[in-house]
């Protein structure tokens, strides 16, 4: 016995030695007499939430869940619990890139060579390496009650790969929840170089597809025969872009009008890309057609209408009205169509823009338990990612808010925030 | 079956059909007692037409009112085919991919911008259809694209699928950026900078052209063997080649813009040696130097009336270009190219009276009939006959008047411009404007 | 020794028969049978009018004509006055996009002391085409900055630009920018730009330029009493803008917004001005303001696009017939030199929209002439005026009118232009 014993111990040891290092996540805690909305499920009026080593370990009612020797009680009488928002799609922590022109500027560069030479897209970019995480960005987000970002590059046409991030701390790695998620796309146009017009970039888009199945094709014809080919030259740009192509990796398009949901619909079917559209704030005004053709929408929150709209440009009034009044009502008529959609915060950088938003649009008629699955479950199953994010529940990662009054009534504050099980201390 | 009964029945079917509301898309309308000006079919002194479901289904004298039809009258106005602009670049998210010199590949019709009030400005000038355009900054800059003026539609219910497929091209100043300056030590200018190089870069890609379909036929033959070739693999697909096939094929026509006589006549040549159409020239302000050479050829022209000396190419533009050419058999329509312009076709059109000795019905074809016959819609447009869509203005002039204005603008027999409805609606909004200010809260 | 005197006084006489034969126009000429419109005073259905040494002598029913009168067979031809462009670029423009043929922009903000008159080609291919339409005068003005220069009245006949000279100068030209229609240029995408907030600035830069112009007059009246004290040094700007200060030369202002028409109103009575404005567009929401204040308008092209979405789509059109409604006096310019032909069309056009017809045609006629002071000299058939005469088949402001002759001060002008030559140069060549 003594020897099973002896052994057990060392197989452990060598166990918790050679085991992924576990970094120091904090206390365990046990959030007491809390009103808990899990969103999947019914709300538990008071309940118990138990986190431990980063993760929800047990989610309750008061008398059915045991507090354990090790946690550290918050008594969190009079306070709510949800699952952190999550926003799928920001540019937090990049530079401010300049703005895209519209038509492309006058001053071209662009050499006519006989081969159509290919600007500089970057398809192979991922956003993490350029993301410098800054403390007032995350305390922004966090005072709002997101814990979870997608950062997304924010520069070009094909822009890059996104990056999905906890906001837990200043640092870069320990906040990765999965990289790359995505290949980013937007309706813009280059500077100084093709396509500097949208249609350019439409053909350029289809155009590279185009070139990424051919190189795919190559490559897999020259892998077969390796004797008696010439071997196809090598293309990072295409070799990029192939995984999307033929893996069918994700890729999400940023739509800024309606016409562009279009337009992206067009590229996505011809290459049957496994996509998401973003941005999307005109979406109610494709609202049959997205019946029709559902796909994961990724709406902003920015309600700013896009300049080339009909309600910008009929007077000063209906553009007035635009911005007060049918622009916050996206999300509530899409609600309405039964069209499914996650919120996003792209375009707005500051935490309470964000909130002002959200409460803009739950006045205009979205119900306020949509705008919460829009804000967790939703984007976390648009990210894949419905095991580990976007309620509260046993083994999922502890990202927890309490707030002092529902989320988003107009007086309401966060007041404590979880992050991978972490207290965070603004 | 009863003689009666069956009369009875199918009047009921008849009934029904007029009256039960339309599964296809297009309203019904009776415009009553106006002067109908058909173009084609002669003017109609008081007359009624009546559309239904978006077709004319009669013009004539007297016709009775399909039970809920909506009734205009038309009392002492003019009733005309809608309006054609054969040239323009409203309703479009971007005009010209100027970076390359050869974008065929860049299609207009990927970016209709429906939400460009422009179309507004259209309607209230009489306009119901627009050839949308790329611009005039490359050789060959791609496919542009018909419009319905439809505001408040979605954008592909804009689309006029029944048009030629066209190609813009462009010649002289623009393209060779004559207005650009040249900065020392700064980035070289864009190829072609002379009228050479821009034939040259045409037939360079014509060429290209020529040997990627030879390249995708010997694919397509090798194929095609009971045994074809082991490791075959098609040529790579190039959207830009594939644009400049479908030219070469005659599946796209070209409109080319160009000014000056010899331009012009050394675009046909090079039309000629690759054997593809052009339909008509663009601007074509020298068109009158070379009237027999372009009607021998069928090559229409798509011009303004007067409209000049901008440039130094248009420096000898005359205002007897369109009228002349008329005259001497080219098919001639006028165009704006412009979303000021467009509101007053009919006033340019009406020129050609005093410029050219054209009668009203030849001055009014060209905004309808003619551009309609460019852009390949004319059994559907361009006219008032019966089985024609019941595109339609109203006008409280004659059109070739300089007193008239556009009273209404109807696109397939539903109302898109209602200049009583916006007399109305200004004097609600002045009034709605004053109200506060007299008393009341504030 | 007196008869070779006689000799040679009759050899000078017969010489200056000769040369005076020349220049001078026929001395009677009678158009007869036409529809008479005079613009002044009533239509007549058919009558004659009498051109005795370049100005009207007659115009009736029955007029008698003197033998060796020059007969005109005017039956089925309607004659009307001349027509005047309150504002245009004639002869100071031949290719608008080529520099080298424009001179109706010069360069800095401030230049009063620039004369439209000194740089105006009279051979310039547009006015023979505008002539030939029926225009016979026109306002020739610089554009640009703030003060643009001084502007030009001219007859459009002259085989030099000096010949061509009604008025010079005829307006000091100012202008304050805001808000104006984009053209819609070539590409579709004119637009309205937005309203900005210069104007009052500019009226007080104006206010000050003024201001010290005339401390720098009294000084100059000082030191000229008192030749003891110097004269102040010569000051360009305001050698040239004193003129208008003493009431001399009128400005004209081209303004465009409602706020900007009451504040330049404000400006020029304040200053007592002697003003004319230019554009207005605006102007029928401060119809009234502009009445009170005297101001005549002169409409700006209408090929415009409206400035502000909220005014209506029609808002230029409408401009012209609520201005005179309202008992402003207007007149229209072509504010163009390539489509300075196109003058009756803005009329028309203007008619189209609520303007009364023969207030639209009074605007192209006698209402020009009155802003311009020339009002004694023509703009109507009537006698005593100078014989600028317009001869058509039918209404002038209507496009498929023909223009048959055209009178200026009694000579009939050549109807040829650059679009004729072309066109004949081109029909003979192949036959």
């Amino acid at each position: 016995m003594h020897k099973k014993a002896y052994l057990f111990g060392s197989v452990f040891l060598i166990l918790s030695l050679i085991g992924p290092a576990a970094a120091d996540v904090g206390p365990t805690y046990a959030v007491k007499n809390a009103k808990i909305v899990p969103v999947i499920g019914p709300p538990i009026d008071k309940g118990v939430l138990i986190i431990r080593n980063g993760l929800i370990e047990a989610v309750g009612l008061l008398d059915k869940v045991a507090i354990p020797e090790d946690a550290e009680v918050i008594d969190a009488d009079g306070l709510i619990a949800y699952p952190g928002l999550i926003s799928t799609h920001t540019n937090l922590f990049l530079e401010v890139a300049r703005p895209a022109t519209g038509q492309g500027s006058p001053e071209f560069t662009a050499q006519q060579a006989l081969v159509q030479d290919r600007p500089a897209e970057t398809p192979e970019l991922c956003v993490f390496k350029l993301i410098k995480p800054s403390k007032a960005a995350i305390d922004s987000f966090l005072k709002i009650g997101v814990t979870t970002v997608l950062v997304a590059p924010n520069r070009g046409i094909i822009q890059g790969q996104s990056v999905l991030l906890n906001l837990n701390g200043e640092k870069a790695e320990p906040m990765v929840l999965k990289n790359p998620v995505a290949l980013h796309i937007n309706f813009t146009t280059a500077r100084g170089t093709y396509p500097s017009s949208l249609m350019g970039t439409i053909a350029f888009l289809r155009q590279s597809f185009l070139d990424a199945e051919y190189y795919a094709a190559s490559q897999a014809q020259y892998a077969k025969i390796l004797k008696g080919m010439k071997r196809p030259e090598y293309d990072p740009f295409l070799e990029a872009l192939v995984p999307f192509v033929t893996e069918k990796k994700p890729v999400i398009f940023q739509c800024n009008n309606l016409e562009d949901i279009k337009r992206a619909l067009k590229i996505i079917e011809e290459f049957k890309l496994n996509a998401l559209l973003s941005h999307a704030n005109e979406a109610w005004r494709d609202a049959a057609i997205l019946k029709k053709t559902p796909i994961p929408l990724l709406v902003t929150l920015d309600f700013r209408p896009p300049n080339s709209s009909q309600y910008v440009n009929q007077g000063a009034d209906l553009r007035k009205k635009a911005e007060a009044e049918i622009y916050p009502a996206n999300a509530a008529n899409l609600a309405k169509e039964g069209i499914k959609f996650a919120l996003t915060t792209f375009g707005l950088n500051d935490g309470a823009a964000v909130l002002k938003n959200i409460q803009a649009a739950i006045r205009a008629g979205l119900p306020k338990d949509e705008a919460l699955r829009a804000l967790t479950i939703q984007p976390a199953q648009y990210l894949g990612l419905s095991q580990q994010l976007g309620s509260l529940e046993p083994g999922k990662i502890a990202n927890v808010i309490l707030t002092k009054g529902a989320l988003f009534d107009e007086k309401t504050q966060v007041d404590k925030v979880f992050v991978d099980g972490v207290l965070w201390k603004f | 079956m009863n003689k009666i009964v069956k009369k009875l029945l199918i009047r009921a079917i008849g009934l029904a059909l007029v009256v039960l509301p339309a599964y296809t898309a297009g309203g019904s309308v009776l415009i009553k007692n106006g002067t109908i000006l058909t173009v084609t079919k002669g003017v109609v002194a008081k007359g009624d037409l009546l559309v239904i479901n978006g077709l004319i289904k009669e013009i004539g004298e007297n016709i009775a009112a399909p039970k809920g039809i909506k009734v205009i009258d038309a009392s002492g106005k003019y009733v005309i085919p809608g309006i054609i602009d054969s040239h323009t670049h409203i309703a479009l998210a971007g005009t010209n991919e100027g970076s390359e010199a050869i974008t065929p590949e860049a299609d207009v019709g990927e970016v209709v911008n429906a939400d460009d009030v422009s179309i507004l400005t259209a309607l209230s000038g009489g306009v119901t259809m627009a050839h949308t355009m790329h611009g005039s900054a490359n050789p060959i800059g791609g496919p542009n694209v018909v419009l319905k003026m439809k505001w408040g539609k979605p954008s592909e219910d804009l689309i006029v699928h029944e048009a030629l497929k066209t190609l813009k091209f462009a010649l002289g100043e623009n393209v060779k950026q004559s207005s650009r300056t040249i900065t020392v030590g700064g980035p070289p200018p864009r190829y072609p900078q002379t009228r050479m190089g821009t034939n040259a870069i045409i037939r360079r890609e014509m060429l290209k052209a020529r040997a990627y379909r030879k390249e995708w036929d010997r694919y397509n033959k090798l194929k095609a063997f009971k045994t074809p070739p082991k490791n075959l693999l098609p040529p790579r697909k190039d959207l830009r080649m594939e644009a400049l096939s479908d030219l070469l094929e005659g599946k796209m026509v070209a409109r080319c813009h160009d000014y000056q006589a010899t331009e012009a006549l050394e675009f046909l040549g090079l039309a000629k040696e690759f054997g593809f159409k052009v339909q008509a020239l663009e601007h074509a302000w020298e068109a009158y130097k070379i009237a027999d050479e372009l009607a021998a050829a069928k090559v229409g022209i798509s011009v303004f009336a007067d409209s000049w000396a901008y440039k130094m190419e248009a420096a000898e533009g005359i205002a007897y270009d369109a009228g002349y050419c008329a005259k001497k058999g080219v098919l001639v329509s006028i165009n704006s190219d412009s979303a000021e312009r467009i509101r007053r076709l009919f006033n340019d059109a009406s020129k050609t009276m005093k410029y050219g000795g054209l009668t009203e019905n030849e001055a009014l074809s060209l905004i309808t009939i003619n551009p309609a016959i460019q852009l390949g819609v004319e059994k559907i447009v361009g006219s008032l006959e019966v089985g024609k869509q019941g595109d339609i203005a109203i006008f409280n002039e004659h059109p070739m008047s300089a007193y008239t204005r556009c009273e209404m603008t109807i696109i397939e027999g539903d109302v898109y411009f209602d200049r009583a409805q916006y007399l109305k609606d200004r004097e609600e909004a002045a009034k709605k404007a004053e109200a506060p200010k007299k008393g009341g809260r504030s | 020794m007196i008869k070779r005197l006689f000799f040679i006084c009759a050899i000078i006489a017969v010489a200056a028969g000769l040369i005076s034969a020349q220049a001078k126009p026929a001395k009677v000429i009678a158009i007869k049978g036409a529809k008479i419109i005079p613009v002044v005073g009533d239509d007549l259905e058919s009558g004659t009018i009498l051109i005795r040494d370049g100005k009207i002598d007659a115009v009736g029913v029955e007029v008698a004509i003197p033998s060796g009168a020059e007969i005109v067979d005017a039956k089925g031809l309607c004659a009307y006055p001349g027509m005047i462009d309150g504002y245009c670029f004639l002869g100071l423009q031949e290719i608008s996009g080529v520099s080298a043929t424009v001179d109706n922009r010069e360069t800095g903000r401030i230049n009063p002391q620039v004369r439209a008159i000194e740089a105006l080609r009279y051979d310039s291919m547009h006015i023979p085409i505008a002539r030939s339409n029926g225009i016979t005068a026109a306002l020739v003005a610089p554009a640009g900055g703030l003060i643009s220069g001084q502007s030009v009245l001219i007859k459009l006949d002259g085989w030099t630009n000096r010949e061509m000279v009604m008025k010079s100068p005829a307006a000091m030209q100012i202008e304050f920018p805001g808000i104006r229609g984009g053209r819609g240029g070539f590409g579709g995408m004119g637009r309205g730009a937005v309203v900005t907030a210069d104007t009052t600035r500019l009226i007080a830069e104006l206010k000050d330029i003024f201001k010290n112009a005339r401390y720098y007059q009294k000084r100059k009246e000082f030191a000229f009493k008192n030749p003891a004290f110097a004269m102040p040094e010569f000051q360009e700007t305001f050698e040239f803008i004193l003129p208008v200060l003493r009431g001399e030369l009128p400005v004209m202002i081209s303004v465009h917004s409602d706020r900007d028409i009451k504040a330049a109103i404000q400006f020029v009575k304040e200053e007592s001005l002697k003003a004319v404005f230019l554009g207005a567009e605006q102007g029928w929401k401060v119809a009234d303001d502009l009445k009170k204040s005297d101001i005549p308008v002169i409409i700006s092209s209408l090929y415009d696009m409206p400035p502000v979405w909220d005014d209506g789509y029609d808002s230029l059109f409408r401009n012209p017939g609520a201005l005179n409604k309202a008992g402003v006096k207007i007149a229209f310019s072509s504010a163009s030199a390539s489509l300075a032909k196109d003058l009756p069309y803005h009329a028309a056009k203007a008619a189209a929209f609520g303007l009364d017809k023969k207030e639209a045609l009074k605007a192209v006629t006698i209402y020009p002439a009155e802003i311009f002071g020339v009002d004694q000299i023509m703009g109507s058939l009537e006698k005593g005026k100078t014989a600028n005469i317009v001869l058509s088949d039918g209404d002038i402001l209507e496009t498929r009118t023909n223009i048959k002759k055209v009178y200026i001060d009694g000579l009939e002008t050549d109807m040829s232009n650059r679009y004729t030559e072309l066109l004949e140069k081109f029909k003979k060549k192949r036959g």
